[in-house]
């Protein structure tokens, strides 16, 4: 027993030793998550889009319409960037990226509107460029019916009605929204903390098969293996030690940074949330010797990791639901480690939902090691024989 | 004359030819490369397309907490129920049960209709309030709850208008120009559907060729630093090199390339899977010359960094995410931090990418895209002397190593002798 932790500590320190001479191990790790952590955070640090860029197409240049421009840029999520006569300068504007929306008010707009004859407003979006266009579409809506709305309170106030009863005719029925655990709308919450882990999971996927097929690449896998005493076990416990505490304290440096200093939510338990973070960690190490095991040669695993690494972020359904892929598609989600960790995060961090939903993901993490069982028997015989094209 | 000039000191062709043909044989020979650039190219467009099969988010099921039991709430109910973006799916008793639902991920929204929703429309005298609770672990799911009802919302809300002024005695007519006092209309002017995919796939194929073509391209400068002579040394010498050959010789091989590739992935993509495709196939071809360019001397400038085969991939994987996020696609352009927009100009795929999306989703002509051709123009030439400077210096190294391998391998012979 004794020898057998010996044996480990003996590949962890010539495992040291290797990561010392090449720099591309601290780099690949602390330099990609903390260059990746203060790019993402410091991009998204206003939260919510501000002050989107929109055009007014002014065909009355009347006192109403320059009234409806000025409260429009009042607002704090549009701003008018261009006022012009012509509809095809802001076609123009918006084809080159420049607006994401237009106000369009038709001719003798003033004129009409007070003479009841119903002039029509028009806008327009640009939903090549989303998140511009979903802000610019939510104000310009909002305008094109207060307008309405100023108008008729004052034909009310004319008519002599006081203020009160002049807003509920003029708003008889009102959505509040609430948004459960970011009240805010706030990009940062709902990227940030999956983007992050999903950054950490691909390092650690990437840096662990780099580090065991080096191994065999270089023909010093049998060397390794004497280490440790001739078995795979211990061999790979120990050299892949000193990687899991360096991505154990990454991961949960990171999860440190979001939830204590920059305080996004954490509606349930946030040791929950560094035992997930932990439990990702060990499922990326598993698929990495799962891959490293199924292809034995350097090249060729570090393709399929990386094709694989890169999936797992559309497949994890933070963005686009997974309740609306294909079948085959939902199915395939089990096999992304990154997935599970966001349901956990879901969970935990913003709906404190049922124990259930955090245990069934962390049990299927857990499960990711099993994979690797099915391949030792092949990677074992690889390292000593070094039976695959090296190359 | 012409052959004086093409066999000059700075141009021989020959020798440009055969590191051309060299470069060909040597990403031809290579199952690694040949599978991130061809495979990788074509089936990730394909892979990404079926996963965002649906493009719109559909039937995100909701939950109603109806405290009114009206006439009125049932037919708000029954005309948001229509609508393709939502499904009610439970009707709760009260509000404790609806929450555990969304706790549990069952629903993704709730709404609330509180007991004086029906007095409060009937009578009048007060606005009538409904409560929205979007789950916010995917902003889709709080788009389509949202609008949806919002859309409900503003169309009840000009009927009750009307309905209220005629009961202050207004005529019919006249209570309808007043609530529609200046009716409007809304218009996606491009990428009419809104979907997740049309917005987001067009960015992802310019990616896919940015980023198959700067990983290939980085394996193939550490297999051949690995074998430690095809970088700087023109193929079939032991030494001596020419940088402007090499650098044209090579790119002209990836070029060749890729502009098959991309022409089939940027044109054909968007026609099979019915994306957004408005723009001229030629401008699109136009345009895509110099962002090739531009990306190819931009990863084999940074090429010459890598040791081996596959350390470039490692460091480099989580490079996609920057390049898509400082690109300004995902999160807007305006939104970045003056210090990373500066250093976005510096990317190919920045321009690249907008000028794409203005092009084939917004169709734009390559006049009104001449920002973006003309950046890019000035990254590849940019880009092309850098390299030219890296491999410059990188076989002046080489050069320098194997002088010295030569010397020490005289001396150590000189000294056997003696």
């Amino acid at each position: 027993m004794k020898q057998i932790f010996l044996n480990i500590w003996r590949v962890t320190q010539r495992e040291l030793g290797r990561m010392m001479l090449r720099p591309l191990y601290l780099f690949a790790s602390i330099g990609v998550m903390g260059l990746c952590t203060f790019f993402f955070l410091s991009i998204m640090k206003r939260g919510a889009p501000e002050r989107m860029p929109v055009a007014v197409v002014d065909k009355d240049q009347s006192s109403i319409s320059r009234r409806l421009c000025h409260e429009t840029n009042a607002t704090q999520s549009v701003e008018i960037v261009l006022v012009t006569p012509n509809f095809a300068d802001a076609r123009l504007a918006m084809q080159q990226g420049e607006v994401f929306g237009i106000l369009e008010i038709p001719d003798g707009f003033y004129a009409d509107i007070a003479s009841f004859k119903q002039p029509t407003l028009h806008f327009y979006v640009n939903n090549a460029y989303t998140v511009g266009a979903n802000t610019a579409y939510k104000q310009l809506l909002t305008m094109c019916n207060l307008t309405s709305g100023a108008f008729q309170r004052e034909v009310l106030r004319k008519k002599g009605l006081p203020d009160h009863l002049i807003m509920e005719r003029i708003q008889p029925i009102a959505i509040s929204a609430h948004l459960i655990a970011n009240p805010w709308g706030n990009y940062a919450i709902y990227l940030v903390s999956t983007i992050l882990p999903g950054i950490l999971a691909i390092i650690v996927l990437m840096i662990s098969i780099f580090a065991i097929g080096f191994e065999l690449k270089m023909k010093t896998s049998n060397q390794w293996l004497d280490t440790a005493g001739g078995n795979y076990t211990v061999a790979m416990i120990g050299k892949l030690l000193p990687y899991t505490v360096l991505f154990l304290v990454l991961g949960i440096g990171c999860n440190v940074i979001l939830f204590r200093f920059l305080h996004f939510p954490v509606a349930g338990s946030s040791g929950r949330m560094m035992l997930a973070i932990m439990l990702l960690v060990f499922a990326m190490e598993s698929m990495a010797i799962t891959i490293i095991g199924a292809l034995p040669t350097l090249r060729d695993a570090i393709s399929i990791g990386a094709l694989y690494g890169m999936l797992g972020f559309s497949l994890s359904g933070f963005t686009y639901p997974v309740m609306n892929m294909l079948p085959v598609f939902k199915a395939w989600t089990w096999l992304i480690p990154l997935r599970h960790y966001y349901k956990i995060y879901v969970n935990e961090a913003l709906m404190d939902g049922p124990v259930e939903n955090t245990v069934i993901p962390m049990l299927c993490l857990t499960g990711f090691f099993l994979f690797t069982l099915l391949v030792s028997r092949r990677l074992h015989d690889a390292m000593i024989y070094n039976n695959y094209p090296l190359k | 004359m012409i052959t004086r000039f093409l066999n000059s000191k700075w141009i021989k062709v020959q020798e440009t030819w055969g590191v051309f043909v060299n470069e060909l044989r040597r990403i031809f020979r290579d199952p690694g490369v040949v599978v991130i650039f061809f495979v990788a190219t074509l089936a990730y467009p394909i892979l990404y397309n079926f996963i965002y099969w649906k493009d719109n988010v559909e039937n995100v099921p909701v939950a109603v907490v109806d405290m009114s039991h009206s006439q009125e709430s049932r037919a708000f109910l029954h005309k948001w129920n229509a609508s393709p973006d939502i499904t009610i799916t439970h009707y709760c008793t009260s509000m404790a049960e609806a929450e555990q639902l969304m706790r549990a991920q069952k629903i993704h929204g709730i709404i609330y209709f509180p007991t004086d929703f029906a007095e409060c429309l009937n009578t009048g005298m007060k606005s009538a309030h409904i409560s929205l609770y979007c789950d916010m672990s995917s902003f889709l799911y709080m788009k389509a709850v949202y609008l949806s009802c919002n859309r409900v919302m503003l169309e009840d809300m000009s009927r009750i208008q009307v309905d209220r002024y005629q009961a202050m005695g207004m005529d019919k007519q006249f209570s309808w120009m007043l609530v529609q006092a200046a009716p409007y209309t809304e218009t996606a002017l491009f990428c009419e559907s809104g979907g997740y995919a049309s917005f987001l796939i067009p960015a992802v194929l310019m990616l896919i060729l940015h980023q198959t073509l700067f990983f290939g391209i980085c394996m193939l400068g550490g297999t051949a630093r690995e074998e430690s002579n095809e970088l700087f040394l023109l193929p079939g010498r032991r030494r001596g090199y020419s940088v402007l050959r090499i650098a044209v010789g090579r790119s002209a091989a990836y070029f060749l390339i890729y502009f098959a590739l991309s022409a089939v992935v940027l044109l054909g993509v968007p026609r099979l899977f019915s994306l957004p495709h408005i723009g001229d196939p030629i401008a699109i071809l136009k345009f895509i010359v110099p962002y090739l360019l531009a990306v190819i001397f931009f990863s084999m400038s940074i090429s010459v960094f890598t040791r081996n085969r596959e350390s470039g991939m490692v460091v480099l994987i989580s490079s996609s995410l920057i390049f898509l996020f400082i690109a300004g696609v995902s999160w807007p352009q305006q939104m970045l931090p003056d210090a990373w927009r500066y250093l976005s100009y510096f990317f190919p795929y920045t321009w690249g990418v907008h000028g794409f999306l203005h092009i084939n989703s917004m169709g734009a002509t390559l006049e009104t895209t001449a920002k973006e051709y003309i950046a890019l123009w000035i990254l590849a030439g940019g880009y092309f002397l850098l390299t030219c400077l890296h491999l410059a210096i990188g076989g002046y190294f080489h050069d320098r190593q194997i002088n010295a391998a030569y010397l020490r391998s005289r001396r150590q012979a000189r000294l056997a002798a003696e």
